[in-house]
């Protein structure tokens, strides 16, 4: 556990350290926020509800969020060769996997609370919105599926980043990754024989959408639960590839 | 300390490794000489935990280096020849770091990070940024990250390269004090460093040790026999039959440079004319400024074991 700790210190530092961080995090807040304050002046006296129209904003800029923070995790200490004094330190893959996996969700984290946070700014925002049009109950709600749709994108990004050296081709790979996922359900409900139930279990917007009404189902939770634990332990198992004899 | 017993490895179909087995004892410092791609980094990084072998079995300390491989990483320091750093950390902060990656906590971790930077004499660039720091002052901080965490063995792939004259004799000396109370592989290239450094040398080419030895054992396999420089004035057409007569030297051959003859008398092996050779100059007068047995260095025995064929 105290080694994920240190990695996890180190990796942060690293990320803070340089300037990516910040334009990063600017970028997608100020996207984010946009595409929401946008988003309700257009929706002005309809009956979309606000919490919708923000989490529908961030889910938009998620991908862009995720790749920048998780493409140079593995494939930036690959290309530095760093990956080598880090692999031969007593330390175990699973443990260099969720250092660097908590590492990039906290930034995450940290990046998305005040996208979130941006609904309650709303009336100062946006004249003629009231905050008692947002339901604190459904912010709450988008926030913990939110929460767990980033962790399964990160886990993603994670996993493709150590199939890399290049951060470009690992970013690349990842942004599409995520777009994949989040698109997994509409492509599903399009492709002939495929059960509309299986395509409404997998369609991450539809989750998102129910969440931000305040409709907590454990179903996509645990979906994304399991997603999450599916992609970091086949990250490990990659890892642990370099072990195998040549 | 080090066991490696008919160690392959295949990188597709280039055999990199073609059952290589060799010794280190306990306290041993060992030199590891090879060609470029001879597979001295392939073992070096195998012996870390790093690579993981085709076949055959390497352990370090009696535990197997893959089945065993968080013990045996706790007692190795590694320095690999690339020194990969992570250039935004501060060089105190990266030894730190280091440190706790090796479980070393609160004031012990403290007093290894002062001891450590004062045997690299790292005191100067202590919080300076990585990123910025001389080549020479890169290769101390990978050389104090290895020695962090009091490791048993230390396995250094080429510490010497790249350095300046005077950063090399300090990374010699350290490596020289080091040797005193560690196991030591190293590889290099700078063969008089190896053969000042290190009480045995394996040498491998293409895959294979070709030679496994103590340094001066394996100065005495040369092929050829041993040489005696003399340079000495008189008379040249008297100073010939008298050298040839010489019991023990074989050839000679020589050239004379504003009347000094220096004259390369190829000696019978185990022989030592420079006796009789003084002795002879002193009866007939003659002046000698030099007289000397031609020292065989290990460059040599590298190089003849490591020369390809010629063509045919």
């Amino acid at each position: 556990m105290s080694n994920i700790c240190t990695i996890c210190r180190r990796e942060l530092a690293a990320c803070y350290l340089s300037p990516v961080a910040y334009v990063t995090t600017a970028i997608f807040l100020l996207v984010a926020n946009a595409t929401f304050v946008v988003g309700v002046l257009r929706n002005l006296g309809g009956d979309e509800p606000l919490p919708t129209l923000l989490f529908n904003a961030i889910a938009l800029s998620l991908p862009i969020l995720v790749t920048v923070i998780t493409m140079r995790l593995f494939a930036e200490e690959k290309r530095s060769g760093t990956i080598e004094i880090l692999l031969t330190a007593p330390v175990r893959d699973v443990e260099v996997v969720l250092g660097k996996y908590a590492a990039a969700l906290i930034f995450a984290a940290l990046a998305l609370a005040p996208a979130v946070a941006a609904i309650f700014a709303l009336d100062w925002l946006c004249p003629g919105v009231t905050l008692a049009d947002v339901d604190p109950g459904a912010v709450l709600a988008g926030s913990l599926l939110l929460a767990a749709q980033c962790a399964m994108f990160t886990a993603l990004g994670t996993l493709i980043s150590l199939t890399s050296p290049n951060q470009i081709v690992s970013g690349i790979a990842c942004f599409l990754a995520i777009w994949l996922a989040l698109m997994l359900g509409w492509l599903l409900s399009l492709a002939p024989g495929v059960p509309p139930r299986l395509a409404e279990a997998v369609a991450a917007t539809t989750h998102l959408e129910d969440f931000a009404r305040g409709v907590i189902d454990a179903r996509p939770l645990l979906l994304y639960a399991s997603g999450t634990a599916l992609l970091l332990f086949v990250a490990v198992r990659l890892l642990e590839t370099r072990r195998w004899a040549g | 300390m080090i066991d490696v017993e008919n160690l392959t490895r295949h990188f597709g179909r280039t055999v990199a490794l073609d059952g290589v087995s060799f010794h280190v004892a306990r306290g041993e410092v060992v030199g590891f000489l090879g060609p470029n791609g001879a597979g001295k980094t392939t073992t070096l990084r195998i012996l870390a935990g790093y690579l993981p072998a085709t076949a055959g079995q390497v352990r370090v300390a009696g535990l197997d280096v893959w089945r065993d491989s968080l013990a045996v990483r706790r007692r190795i320091g590694y320095l690999p020849e690339t020194v990969p750093l992570y250039d935004e950390m501060r060089v105190h902060e990266f030894l730190s770091y280091r440190g706790r990656l090796r479980g070393l906590r609160g004031a012990r971790l403290r007093r290894r990070l002062d001891e450590t930077i004062a045997a690299c004499e790292l005191e100067d660039c202590r919080r300076q940024i990585i990123g910025r720091l001389s080549r020479g002052y890169r290769q101390r901080v990978g050389l104090a990250d290895s020695l962090l965490h009091e490791p048993e063995l230390l396995i250094l792939d080429e510490p010497t390269i790249g350095l300046d004259p005077h950063q090399v004799r300090h990374a010699r000396d350290l490596i020289r004090r080091l040797g005193q109370n560690h196991t030591i592989l190293l590889s290099s290239h700078i063969l008089s460093e190896v053969e000042l450094i290190c009480s045995r040398v394996l040498i491998i080419k293409q895959g294979r040790i070709v030679a496994a030895d103590l340094t001066e054992n394996l100065v005495g396999i040369l092929k050829g026999n041993p040489q005696v420089i003399v340079e000495v004035q008189g008379p040249l057409e008297e100073i010939l039959p008298v050298l040839q007569k010489i019991p023990g030297v074989s050839r000679l051959s020589g050239r004379t440079v504003d009347s000094w003859h220096r004259i390369a008398c190829e000696c019978e092996k185990g022989s030592d004319v420079r006796p009789d050779i003084f002795r002879a100059a002193a009866e007939r007068r003659w002046t000698v400024r030099e007289l000397r047995a031609e020292r065989r260095h290990l460059e040599d025995v590298f190089v003849e074991l490591t020369a390809e064929p010629p063509e045919v």
